[in-house]
């Protein structure tokens, strides 16, 4: 019995160490720019959920007849020499007289809130759409990839602006604007895995073996897309949070008081040389979480991606 | 077989080059003449105008209405008596005849150049006036050049050539006048009034707050329809403290809608006091005692009366939502899109809106935005306005009094709209130019400044001229640029708002004020060397009021200004 279950837990040890997760796991833990993206990343998110305990004050109240701050007002910090006597605002007040650390604080939970959705709700609608051109071909794919061709054509953020103009301006609309222009990216990445996969024989086998369309293209084609989406996912949030911002910036995404980066950006845009706080730290947050999902992004690439695992 | 490729290409761009160097002459000659044009037709004129002796060819221009009935203007005819003298009967007594004739918007312009240049709208890009400097060029886009006239009647401008320029952040201005590339600015943010003060290089002039700036509500909307909700905001809003961290010093909060340094402005009780308390039991009064949902609407444009929009917008909100719960939304407009639709009320929110003095009178406050005929708040209150069409019939600001005090409590009552402060704003120069100043009106006149020396003055204002035909616009930024070019039967002092004569010497009122009597000033020419004579001035006045004539055409032809100070001739029913 005790060499039964032993022989058995080495089997079984040994068969994990073969999967392709864990050896994945491994590789991207190589990678050191990943394993620096993921800890920023780990310390975005722990912010973004405590943002309630840690903030000093509330994002939208703003501070006049409550504390003695003037807007705009530099920052405050008692550990660098600013008197004991003055409230301590780490990143200054902003213009309607708001603590900036507490705005930036709340505002990664908008940036990831709107990373995460956004590309989830991409990757959603680009899957099905690249799976069914992949997989029945034809017609469909002429048309689903065609479509997908005329919606890259245009530069992404332009588009995004045009659909949010459309639309009307609000932080919904800028999500699904953004998120219309992420689809084509995705749809791409699964048709070509699809159409990879497809014509191999386990693929063969399970349709003669009477697999429906809906099992085969699930459970044995869509599988092996999951990396390179991975991949794709991961970069692809950086760039819906810079296009949030942007859109933001320009004021068509979050309206105020919401804190969000882009909007804290164009709100004080005119202030740079008067006020530089008030630009300098959301734009280096926008900058830092845009960095460590570009990060975890490339080390994801460089641990999954078949073509590049001999380089090494 | 490369070689011929590369050479086949080659050829191909040369052809194309070709093509494009043919077209870019051909384009250049047809845009100048247009260019040119404008000089030939004005010196036509002059060599017709010798050979007819000016006594025996002057027709006088008669122009008017038979009769004042079913018309809602106030000009009942102008009249050319003879070369140098115009009659204006009025329909009604106007005090502030004098005041108003002095607006830029009725400037003077040649008979022969409106007859020539309204139709193909050349009149709307080349002005010919009277004024200290003559329009060289406009690259749109980029700048306007003035050229000083040196047949100018009164004081030569000072410099040579004045250029316009404009930039609309309030940053990018003040570094252009650091850095010596511009003159003078309008506008500077009220952050960077301390930045100029601390400068000696750079002198900041405040300008008078002659302007209000408030919080418009729409009463055919609910639920806006109720007086006590109007009320509740009135007293909901702690307005001390919007001026005190949004404007610059200099700005005050307003107590009445009028600013007091307009006789009679703030008359009557003073504005509700901030009370939160009592305003929210007005508004559950109202039925709404856990507050309601609407919006707040503005245009991202710096104003004087709103030198920041979007954190005033803001906090607007937060005081709303703290005050009386109000969930108000900020939405964001096109200027122009939020003009049009707040001032014919149709914007279902809180609309943040100001305005600045045209010229110096009430009625230019009053009666423009509580007139009987003026939807941006909804139905207009006849309680006010019959209040008001009485008081602008009395020429002694004194005698008015009485009549101004109650039209202030009523709209104080009625809360048509919550007025909430006088915004100061500022102009800064370089410190060696000699002769700045800040006009309350916002018509700097750069004729008497001298910068350092220096042959060419350069000023930046916060957007570009829409046309310089200024009879059809209301832009300050496009008066401004006429007030250079363009002189109307009088004007304002310098940097002040005492009216003074200008192209007519005098305009003297008879027992009643319904009939003023203007002597023009002699030997005046205009830019194109013709003579200006008193069929200048009906023509100019009579192009903008009749609006059934051949040349009513202007920019946009709504002539908004003449509408509403002096009313429309013919105007249509609808109006």
């Amino acid at each position: 019995m005790v060499t039964d279950l032993k022989v058995n837990q080495i089997k079984q040890k040994d068969y994990r160490s073969n999967s392709l997760w864990r050896l994945t796991l491994r590789r991207i833990f190589r990678q050191r720019s990943a394993i620096f993206g993921m800890a920023l990343l780990g310390f975005l998110i722990l912010i973004a959920i405590f943002a309630e305990v840690i903030a000093p004050y509330d994002p939208i109240q703003p501070l006049i007849g409550i504390e003695n701050v003037s807007k705009r007002e530099g920052p405050c910090i008692h550990l660098f020499g600013c008197p004991k006597d003055r409230p301590q605002h780490i990143m200054g007040i902003d213009g309607n007289v708001r603590d900036q650390f507490s705005r930036v604080l709340y505002g990664s939970r908008y940036s990831l809130y709107v990373g995460f959705t956004t590309v989830s709700f991409a990757i959603l609608v680009g899957t099905l759409l690249g799976a069914i051109s992949g997989y029945f071909g034809g017609w469909w794919d002429n048309i689903i990839m065609r479509l997908m061709d005329v919606l890259m054509a245009f530069p992404s953020l332009l588009l995004a602006i045009t659909i949010v103009s459309v639309l009307g301006p609000g932080l919904q609309n800028a999500l699904l604007a953004i998120a219309i222009v992420a689809i084509p990216v995705y749809a791409r990445v699964v048709r070509a895995s699809v159409l990879s996969v497809k014509e191999q024989a386990y693929v063969a086998a399970s349709l003669a073996l009477g697999g429906s369309h809906f099992h085969i293209l699930l459970r044995r084609i869509l599988p092996n897309a999951i990396p390179p989406l991975i991949v794709q996912g991961t970069l692809g949030i950086g760039t819906a949070i810079l296009d949030a911002a942007a859109l933001s910036f320009l004021g068509l995404g979050a309206q105020p008081p919401t804190p969000e980066w882009g909007t804290m950006l164009g709100t004080e845009r005119n202030q740079v040389f008067t006020a530089p706080h008030l630009v300098f730290f959301p734009g280096a947050a926008i900058m830092i979480t845009v960095l460590a999902f570009n990060l975890l992004g490339d080390g994801l690439r460089d641990a999954i991606d078949p073509r590049l695992t001999h380089q090494k | 077989m490369k070689a011929k490729k590369f050479f086949g290409v080659l050829v191909v761009l040369i052809i194309a080059g070709l093509a494009l160097a043919a077209c870019q002459p051909a384009a250049t000659p047809t845009q100048q003449p247009p260019v040119q044009q404008p000089t030939t037709p004005p010196e036509k004129p002059p060599a017709e105008q010798p050979t007819t002796p000016p006594q025996a060819g002057f027709e006088p221009m008669v122009y008017g209405v038979e009769t004042c009935d079913n018309y809602n203007g106030i000009i009942k005819e102008i009249a050319a008596l003879d070369e140098l003298t115009v009659r204006f009967t009025l329909c009604v007594p106007d005090p502030a005849f004098e005041s108003k004739a002095a607006f830029t918007a009725f400037a003077i312009q040649p008979k022969e150049w409106i007859e020539a240049a309204m139709e193909n709208r050349q009149i709307l890009e080349k002005p010919i006036g009277t004024g200290p400097y003559v329009l060289d060029s406009w690259k749109r886009g980029d700048s306007i050049i003035f050229k000083r006239f040196n047949d100018y009647w009164g004081e030569k401008a000072k410099t040579e050539t004045l250029v316009f320029r404009w930039a609309s952040e309030g940053a990018a201005r003040l570094l252009e006048l650091q850095s010596g590339t511009v003159d003078g600015i309008d506008n500077p943010s009220p952050d960077d009034f301390q930045v100029i003060r601390n400068d000696p290089n750079l002198r900041l002039i405040e300008r008078e707050a002659l302007n209000i700036f408030y919080l418009g509500m729409t009463n055919t909307f609910e639920p806006f329809d109720k007086v006590e909700v109007r009320q509740a905001v009135a007293m909901g809003i702690d307005r001390q403290r919007i001026v005190d961290n949004f404007y610059p010093a200099g700005s005050s909060v307003a107590t009445h809608f009028t600013p007091c340094s307009i006789p009679n402005g703030c008359v009557g009780e003073d504005w509700y006091e901030f009370n939160p308390e009592k305003a929210r039991e007005l508004l559950a009064k109202a039925g709404f005692p856990n507050g309601f949902q609407t919006k707040i609407y503005y245009r991202d444009v710096f104003r004087g009366y709103l030198p920041e929009p979007g954190l005033v917008a803001t906090d607007i909100q937060a005081q709303l939502k703290q005050n009386l719960n109000i969930d108000a939304e900020i939405v964001v407009m096109e200027s122009g899109a939020f003009i049009d639709e707040s001032t014919s009320g149709r914007l279902n929110g809180f609309y943040l809106l100001g305005w600045g003095a045209d010229y110096p009178h009430i009625t230019n406050f009053l009666d423009f935005h509580f007139g009987r005929a003026n939807p941006q708040f909804g139905k207009p209150f006849p309680e006010i306005y019959e209040l008001l069409e009485q008081g602008a019939r009395i020429a002694d600001p004194e005698e008015a009094t009485p009549i101004y005090e109650q039209a202030n409590n009523k709209i104080k009552e009625l809360v048509p709209m919550v007025p909430i402060a006088h915004g100061g704003s500022g102009v800064a120069y370089r410190a060696d130019v000699v002769g700045g100043h800040a006009s309350p009106l916002g018509n700097e006149y750069f004729a008497v400044m001298d910068p350092g020396g220096r042959s060419t003055f350069v000023w930046m204002q916060n957007a570009e001229p829409i046309s310089l035909y200024c009879g059809d616009e209301t832009d300050g930024e496009s008066l401004r640029a006429c007030e250079q070019v363009l002189e109307s039967l009088l004007g304002y002092e310098i940097g002040g708002t005492e009216v003074k004569p200008a192209l007519a010497t005098e305009c003297t009122p008879n027992q009643d004020l319904t009939v003023y009597t203007c002597k023009l000033r002699p030997n005046v020419k205009f830019h194109d060397g013709s003579p200006f004579d008193a069929n200048d001035v009906v023509m100019s006045w009579v192009v903008a009021w009749d609006y059934k004539h051949p040349l009513h055409i202007g920019n946009t032809g709504a002539f908004e200004y003449f509408s509403y100070l002096w009313g429309l001739m013919n105007a249509p029913a609808e109006e």
